[in-house]
């Protein structure tokens, strides 16, 4: 795979990278019926446009996944988010709440274009569930420098609150 | 962008943000000295560099024009902010350690924007335009500024050009610096806002 040039727009770009460029070829290589199943196929031609819905996503409906019923007596809720492509990848997060905090976020599903991501992916995920789970405690606000997983993080963790608040 | 590099579309017909962004970019390398350089990309101009901090800027521009009194936009780790947090005080933000899974390179508060470019994520994708390469000085360099546009850029030419580039951004009025070298000893402009 001839990578250099779009390495070289895509990451210096972030999320536009994530946004326009790399969708195509990646989510190519990584389809498969097991991926398609959790989330509709987004920017797997060249005629479709960048992944602009972002914003909406977080509402879309047609694949909410219900949330957990609650044991009785016990206000532990989880939800999975939706799977996010990246620009290396998919993921989704899977979110418990008790008591109207977030008390853990797993991985659901990851899966990688390469071995070479999935350590990325490894690496970083544990920073972000750490960030998601300081955030509440207030020490930090944001994270500055992870791209690409992290908004794959970010949104599918998104999804998943939206379907707990509902 | 991919068009006028294609050829086509004539930058003279393009869209009036292409030629805001193109400006932005000739300021940042007019500021960092030329080691930020969208036209030495291969390939043709490229403001991949700075775009994405603009684009988060402009988010958040929407957000306050629609009357967000406090807001956080994070562009895949460059963040432009309003007002003040839930938790109160200031933003405190973390920049991710290199290479430690479990850490912080260090934490500062953010007023405005704060930018982070490194290749600690995805290798040396950064080119360098004085040697016509990729190549980088730095693993990690993060700039806080008024402006998330202008600190995308300042923070792209700091990792491609590392001390010498710090250097001029002690020059630049609002803006500081923090970088981490290869060999994982750090660097930073005096009125860096540290929060720990």
């Amino acid at each position: 795979m001839k990578r250099y040039p779009l390495v070289i727009s895509a990451t210096a770009a972030g999320l536009a990278g994530v946004l326009s460029f790399h969708s195509h070829s990646i989510s190519e290589a990584l389809r498969s019926p097991s991926t398609n199943s959790a989330t509709p196929p987004r920017g797997g031609s060249h005629t479709t446009p960048p992944k602009t819905a972002a914003p909406a996503k977080a509402g879309s409906p047609g694949r909410a996944v219900a949330p957990t019923s609650s044991p009785p007596g016990s206000s532990t809720t989880r939800a999975t988010g939706t799977l996010e492509q990246y620009g290396y990848g998919q993921l989704s997060v899977r979110v418990t709440m008790a008591g109207g905090k977030i008390t853990n976020v797993t991985l659901a599903k990851l899966q990688t274009a390469d071995t070479y991501s999935q350590q990325l992916a490894s690496y970083v995920v544990p920073i972000l569930r750490r960030e998601v789970l300081h955030a509440q405690s207030a020490k930090i606000n944001g994270l500055s420098g992870a791209t690409y997983t992290s908004e794959a993080y970010a949104y599918s963790l998104q999804s998943a609150l939206d379907k707990l608040r509902k | 962008m991919s068009r006028i590099r294609r050829g086509d579309l004539l930058l003279e017909t393009a869209p009036e943000e292409i030629h805001r962004v193109l400006d932005l970019c000739e300021d940042v390398r007019r500021m960092t000295g030329g080691w930020f350089d969208p036209w030495a990309m291969p390939g043709g101009v490229d403001p991949t560099g700075l775009v994405k901090g603009w684009a988060a800027e402009r988010a958040l521009d929407t957000l306050r024009a629609h009357g967000a009194l406090a807001a956080c936009v994070n562009a895949g780790g460059d963040l432009a902010v309003l007002g003040r947090p839930a938790s109160g005080g200031p933003w405190r933000m973390g920049i991710r350690h290199p290479w430690r899974p479990d850490a912080l390179a260090c934490t500062v508060f953010v007023e405005r924007a704060l930018a982070t470019s490194g290749t600690y994520e995805r290798g040396l994708h950064l080119f360098d335009p004085h040697a016509h390469r990729p190549s980088s000085r730095a693993v990690s360099a993060s700039v806080a500024g008024p402006s998330l546009a202008i600190a995308d850029g300042l923070a792209t030419a700091l990792c491609v050009g590392g001390d010498d580039v710090l250097d001029r951004l002690a020059q630049i009025p609002g803006y500081e610096g923090y970088l981490v070298r290869a060999d994982g000893t750090e660097a930073w402009s005096e009125g860096m806002p540290f929060a720990s």
